[in-house]
């Protein structure tokens, strides 16, 4: 009787203690947004036009990285804008990636096509890039120098607003310099 | 005559024909399916949730469903676009079965222990013989000091 006793307490006590784990877990993986200077959070992903893009591969390159989604209209408004700033700094170096968030591919594709953005798009349907990078919503937009690290501003919202259209050329500005 | 009831019977066919012809099976129904899709953004099935990227699956979901696609065609393709995590339920197959089956386990085991602790409580218990404690000699003897003294 007194083994069956102190089993129970055993089983209980593990439970117990697997939940805390749990709880300890949850609170240490709640996804928060990068901080300048951090590494940014590493990734692979689909490339909406097909094969995989690895952040790795871009390393040594200004990156200018752009959450969007079809279903998002402040991300219609600045899709121009962004397509516009591509062009103008593509020929020093800088990578523009657009990161499809939450979306359907297909009405991604129509959304490129109807806003004629040129740079490649990753899919991130299931939102695994964006919990990692802290997503508030879309549109957003980070900056990651040659190194490798977050620079500039995390900018929440579209970049065609004045305010954001300034943080958006800080940024640009010091994923360069660095 | 016969022009009129060809022309009824083509204007019906053409009513009727996009919807039920192409489809062999029954049409599931995007009523049927809101309750197990999740809306990605806000964690609530599609039923619960007018997010605009709810609405846009919704959309999608309709025109599957127009295409004649069935449900289980449906949710694979949701799937594929956007992970598991978009299923409000988990498959029943494979490692995704635990998280049907664990529930049970802990409900009979919970209802097993609760049987096992009323049943221990409940029971009659015989009482024990009392045990009297040794005396040792140097009290034994002073007890019979005391009670010769009293005699």
């Amino acid at each position: 009787m007194r083994s069956v006793k102190l089993t129970g307490q055993v089983v209980a006590l593990a439970a117990v203690a697997g939940l805390l784990g749990l709880l300890v877990w949850r609170l240490t993986h709640q996804s928060h947004p990068p901080k300048v200077g951090a590494p940014a959070p590493h990734f692979t992903a689909k490339q909406l036009d097909g094969g995989t893009f690895d952040l790795a591969s871009v390393r040594g390159k200004p990156v200018v990285m752009n959450f969007w989604a079809s279903w998002c209209g402040p991300c219609k408004s600045e899709a121009a804008a962004l397509e516009q700033k591509w062009q103008k700094y593509s020929s020093q170096g800088v990578v523009f990636l657009g990161v499809d968030y939450n979306d359907v591919s297909g009405d991604a594709k129509r959304f490129l096509s109807k806003h004629g953005v040129t740079y490649p798009t990753l899919l991130d349907g299931s939102g695994m890039i964006g919990d990692r990078y802290g997503l508030t919503g879309v549109p957003e937009t980070y900056f990651i120098d040659r190194k490798g690290r977050i620079v500039g501003d995390h900018i929440l919202g579209p970049i065609t607003e004045s305010k954001w259209a300034e943080a958006f050329d800080r940024g640009i500005k010091a994923a360069l310099d660095s | 005559m016969i022009l009129r009831a060809a022309a009824v019977a083509a204007a019906v066919l053409a009513f009727a024909g996009p919807a039920a012809a192409a489809c062999g099976h029954p049409r599931t129904t995007l009523a049927h399916l809101e309750g197990q899709i999740m809306c990605p953004t806000c964690h609530t099935t599609l039923d619960q949730s007018n997010a605009p990227a709810a609405q846009r699956i919704k959309v999608f979901i309709q025109e599957r469903i127009d295409q004649c696609a069935t449900a289980q065609q449906i949710k694979a393709d949701l799937v594929t676009n956007f992970g598991a995590g978009i299923l409000a339920a988990p498959p029943r197959k494979g490692f995704d079965l635990l998280a049907w089956w664990l529930p049970i386990v802990g409900v009979v085991a919970g209802a097993v222990l609760v049987a096992f602790g009323v049943w221990r409580w409940t029971r009659v218990r015989e009482p024990e013989p009392a045990v009297q404690a040794p005396v040792d000699p140097e009290t034994e003897q002073q007890l019979d000091e005391l009670l010769a003294g009293l005699d």
